[in-house]
């Protein structure tokens, strides 16, 4: 056989090198017409490498209309592999449809090892397919699927109310020291990056209001600007989507790995409930961490602003400090922390019901994890939009 | 014997399981006080899938299961949580939980479930390690012990509350002959030293002619047979004599049976 890789120029001959392409194999079959036959002399290896072209080259004998008989000879073949006998076993089963009469001759043992095995599975394959479901199938199927989705969302609220109920009564108790744990992991370690990112956000708005402000003079508002958009609107959002990120994703996906470790059946079958066990501390943690990390993001976010004022204005830090309280009143400062409460239970639940009903295989965890920061984030900015539009029309008419 | 010990401790009535489709139906079973029930079949006979049921994680589609006397899925949650407190689990994956140690594992469910002071549920957690031949591992993470040293955390775990009856899927799957004999020991350990009723699902023979006193066969999506190690072994049945004698269903060596 001509086409072999260790034809392949040497590394010293770089022209031939650049010229050498993989060697595509020519015709490994010789075809013949014989007294009402048609012959096909298999020659050499049919491997991995040839099946291609004696696939190819069955093929269009296949297409000929002239066929009466198809004869295929193994005499002058060698070494053959499942993917050789595929090509010929494909051809036959072609030519016995358009009820073309097939053979095959001169097949030594290893030939017939081959050959057998293909036709054991033929043999095994079951009577009809199953149709993959059709358009309308799917569509019930989600909404089925959507349907047990909210259910089992509901029941772990149910059921979280619940077992917090019988923690508060005491009842039944919280795993020692789980809750502190969740929180430091929650919010301590979230601290650093909510730092940096609020302080870039003061300051980008900070900058941007001054540029605008100052053209009429009224740069001095500055403060209140920043004041009221960090407190009202972009600490609790900030802070709650770098939530999602941190501590819903790790939070679908450290219940969804112990869904597949089977860590959850383990303990229900112990007769502990999973839901005290796992989502009640880290409900609780997050309703704590959540709203520490936006107060600690207002505050970053105003002292970001309070470094542009002074930088561009020269407004120093007292009188600046003096604005922003005299512009942002409690009612401000309890609907951003108010919000911050919501975002933070979407984060919480959405991350526990993802993880709790992840599937049983490694992909499902991080499914779970994405579907949770996708959820997440989507359900916080449209309850941001309506907590807004809420509080506005609440002003319209007082 | 008493009334006490002869009484039966699981009962299913007519039982099919299964997700959406029925994997096993018509089981009718019967699991005595202190005896080492196996529960047999190949891959995919519903073996996993009927202990599930009894765990009380998988409702059966029909029939009734009665663990202790009651109807275990008709009970209101609660009620329902206090029966399974008398049993244990230990899962075919060891389902330890990767972020405790080994000794707070075991003492998972003393912790959560009673009151018991700290310095009495170390102790329990010590001799019960020991009972396994796990004696001094309690400081080290589940993750840096051998698959056999696992199951027996497991193992330990699943036993620490003194269950009346262990549920127990595939002890010895996936471990060396040696390592899963040891296993097969520390079960029977159990049964001596603390009374302790099992429910094993394995298709270890070894392991079943060691411990267990009777056995039930799945295949075919039923019970085929039930009986003792000796008469299983003796039967005729298809399944059953390809199971026990270890020969594959139509090959040339396995007899015309049916």
């Amino acid at each position: 056989m001509p086409h072999r890789l260790r034809d392949a120029p040497g590394l010293g001959d770089l022209r031939a090198i650049l010229q050498w392409r993989l060697p595509v194999p020519g015709p490994i079959a010789a075809i013949e017409q014989q007294a009402g036959a048609t012959v096909v002399r298999l020659q050499g290896d049919l491997t991995v490498r040839s099946a291609g072209a004696l696939h190819r080259q069955l093929r269009a004998l296949g297409r000929r209309r002239d066929l009466g008989r198809v004869v295929v000879d193994f005499a002058g073949a060698e070494r053959i592999d499942s993917a050789g006998m595929a090509a010929v076993s494909l051809a036959r089963r072609r030519l016995e449809q358009r009820r073309v009469p097939f053979e095959v001759t001169a097949l030594d043992e290893a030939h017939r090892a081959v050959l057998a095995q293909i036709e054991r599975a033929a043999a095994a394959a079951p009577p009809g397919e199953v149709a993959p479901p059709g358009a309308l199938e799917r569509i019930g199927e989600r909404v089925l699927d959507a349907a047990a989705g909210v259910r089992a969302f509901i029941g772990l609220m149910g059921e979280t109310v619940r077992q917090t109920l019988a923690v508060a009564t005491r009842r039944a108790k919280l795993p020692a020291g789980s809750v502190a744990r969740q929180i430091a992991e929650m919010g301590a370690d979230g601290v650093p990056i909510i730092a940096l990112l609020s302080c870039m956000l003061g300051l980008t708005v900070g900058f941007q209001a001054v540029l605008q402000l100052q053209r009429f003079g009224a740069g001095v508002f500055v403060a209140d600007t920043i004041g009221l958009s960090m407190v009202r609107e972009l600490a609790p959002l900030m802070s709650a989507i770098i939530l999602t990120g941190r501590t819903g994703a790790a939070i679908a996906a450290e219940l969804g790995t112990m869904r597949v470790r089977s860590e959850i059946d383990a303990l229900s079958a112990m007769g502990i409930s999973p839901v005290r066990f796992l989502v009640v501390p880290r409900l609780l943690a997050i309703t704590v961490a959540g709203p520490a990390l936006a107060l600690f993001s207002m505050a970053v976010g105003i002292a970001g602003g309070m470094l542009i004022a002074q930088a561009v204005l020269d407004l120093g830090p007292v009188s600046f400090f003096a604005r922003v309280t005299e512009r942002v009143t409690m009612g401000d400062f309890l609907h951003g922390m108010s919000k911050s409460f919501v975002f933070s239970w979407i984060v919480g639940f959405s991350g526990a019901h993802l993880g709790m009903r992840a599937g049983d295989d490694a992909s499902s965890v991080g499914a779970a994890a994405t579907k949770t920061v996708v959820t997440g984030v989507s359900l916080i900015i449209v309850v941001d939009a309506i907590f807004a539009t809420v509080s506005s029309l609440g002003k319209h008419y007082t | 014997m008493s009334e006490h010990t002869r009484s039966t401790l699981l009962e299913c009535r007519d039982v099919s399981v299964g997700y959406e489709a029925p994997v096993v139906t018509d089981v009718e079973l019967r699991v005595q006080r202190g005896e080492i029930l196996a529960l047999l079949g190949g891959s995919g006979s519903g073996k996993s899938t009927l202990l599930r049921a009894f765990t009380g994680l998988l409702p059966p589609l029909s029939g009734e299961i009665r663990l202790f006397g009651k109807s275990l899925y008709d009970l209101p949650h609660d009620e329902r949580m206090r029966l399974l407190h008398r049993t244990g689990t230990a899962f075919q994956q060891d389902a330890l939980f990767s972020g405790m140690t080994v000794a707070e594992n075991v003492a998972l469910p003393l912790r959560e479930l009673t009151r018991l002071p700290r310095a009495v549920i170390r102790e329990m957690v010590e001799v019960r390690l020991s009972a396994v031949g796990l004696a001094g591992y309690g400081k080290r993470a589940p993750a840096s012990l051998s698959g056999g040293q696992r199951k027996r955390v497991a193992l330990a775990r699943a036993s620490i509350m003194d269950p009346e009856l262990l549920f127990i899927d595939e002890p010895s799957a996936g471990l060396d002959p040696i390592v899963a004999a040891t296993i097969d020991e520390t079960l029977i350990g159990f049964r001596e030293a603390l009374g302790i009723t099992m429910i094993v699902v394995t298709h270890e023979l070894e392991s079943i002619r060691a411990i267990a006193d009777r056995a039930v066969m799945l295949g075919r999506g039923k019970v085929i047979a039930e009986g003792t190690i000796d008469e299983l072994s003796q039967s005729r049945e298809d399944i059953v004599y390809h199971f026990f004698h270890r020969v594959a269903e139509g090959s040339p060596a396995a007899p015309s049976v049916r």
